[in-house]
């Protein structure tokens, strides 16, 4: 008997064995069975576990209600912030400079040449006179600027290029033309 | 009037009917009672795992399939948390010899003896307490509950045959153990 419980300990009948010893060991006097708790005991523990159910899902509703109320449209105001500002500010900071932005940028004695039509120029001209032709010019007026002043390219390096080549086309027609009247 | 089954009473849960889950757990509140306190072997730990079991119920009832019996489910729920409750002990004891609180704390080295100064336990549930954890749970189940390899396999989601053989692991041993109790206690005190 022994021997087969040894090779084959996993039987039903091994198992029978075992837990009847067991339970002939533990029917003795000496080892009793735990206490069952008294039977007001299970009513309270209902009570109990339905405090407990109702603290849970008050709290689960108050962090619901939380999230409704304030998380959610926290998070998404944040996200919107954050496309808001992918979207249009980048756009805003690579926006090309206006022609106006460069010839602002220029030093003033550059400036002063071109603020005023020098058909114009006259010493009797008022600050009224020069505000009003702030700005206004005409191509042929940005083309001798630059021509006279120096290195064209260098001044167009900041602009678009939409911006540059309508200036090195004006440029280049009024190089060519004064060029072609060179002796 | 023929008692609703416990699939009706879940159906009832969840269409609002609070009183439905105060039958199922008067249906049930022993049994797991007894599951856990026989996994972690005080009435207090028993206690607190029974209300944590039901209150765990409740509120993932919504994820209660029914593939398994609702009976099944529960259980599963308390036999997990009384394991985690063991666990949970093991490491409070290693922090209280850590502090050298086990100077004015019972010893934790030996689990049964453990129980022994906690409360009056029988040798049987001395012996129990000696198991390891997943032992200890496949006893509990088939050895007080003679519940089938079957059922323990979908509480435990274990194979049947590794629960036979931690089953007759814990057999042997809670027989040795007990062997042993009682012929300690038939020798006389001072032999």
């Amino acid at each position: 008997m022994k021997y087969r419980m040894e090779k084959n300990p996993l039987t039903l009948e091994a198992e029978r064995e075992l837990t009847s010893e067991i339970r002939q060991l533990a029917g003795s006097p000496e080892a009793g069975e735990t206490s069952r708790p008294a039977d007001a005991y299970w009513q309270n523990l209902i009570i109990r576990i339905n405090r407990k159910i109702d603290n849970a899902t008050s709290a689960r509703a108050l962090s619901i209600s939380w999230a409704a109320r304030v998380a959610i449209p926290g998070v998404v105001a944040i996200v919107s912030f954050l496309v808001g500002l992918h979207y249009y500010v980048p756009d805003a900071a690579r926006r090309e400079p206006s022609v106006a932005e460069v010839l602002l940028a220029l030093p003033p004695a550059a400036m002063d040449s071109l603020l005023v039509d020098p058909s114009r120029l006259d010493p009797s001209l008022s600050v009224e006179d020069v505000s009003a032709n702030l700005f206004v010019f005409s191509r042929q007026q940005i083309a001798e600027y630059f021509i006279d002043n120096g290195n064209p390219g260098a001044a167009v390096d900041g602009i678009s290029d939409r911006e540059a080549n309508t200036v090195l086309a004006v440029l280049s027609s009024e190089y060519k033309q004064r060029t072609g009247d060179m002796p | 009037m023929e008692p609703r089954s416990d699939i009706d009473l879940v159906q009832e849960v969840r269409n609002g009917r609070r009183q439905a889950f105060t039958e199922l757990m008067r249906r049930y509140q022993e049994r797991v009672y007894w599951v856990a306190r026989r996994i972690v072997g005080s009435h207090d730990d028993a206690d607190d795992v029974v209300q944590e079991t039901f209150v765990k119920a409740y509120l993932a009832l919504g994820e209660f399939r029914g593939d398994s019996s609702f009976f099944t489910w529960i259980y599963r729920i308390a036999v997990n948390l009384s394991l985690n409750t063991l666990r949970k002990r093991q490491v409070l004891n290693y922090l209280h010899e850590s502090e050298l609180l086990s100077r004015i704390l019972p010893s934790a080295d030996d689990p049964a003896k453990e129980l022994e100064n906690s409360e009056t336990h029988s040798a049987l549930q001395r012996a129990v307490a000696t198991l390891p954890e997943k032992q200890k749970a496949v006893f509990v189940l088939r050895y007080y509950d003679e519940m089938t390899y079957e059922e323990i396999g979908r509480v435990l989601k274990t194979s049947v045959g590794g629960l036979k053989a931690n089953y007759f692991h814990a057999l042997r041993k809670v027989r040795e153990y007990m062997r042993n109790e009682i012929q300690d206690g038939e020798k006389p005190p001072h032999a």
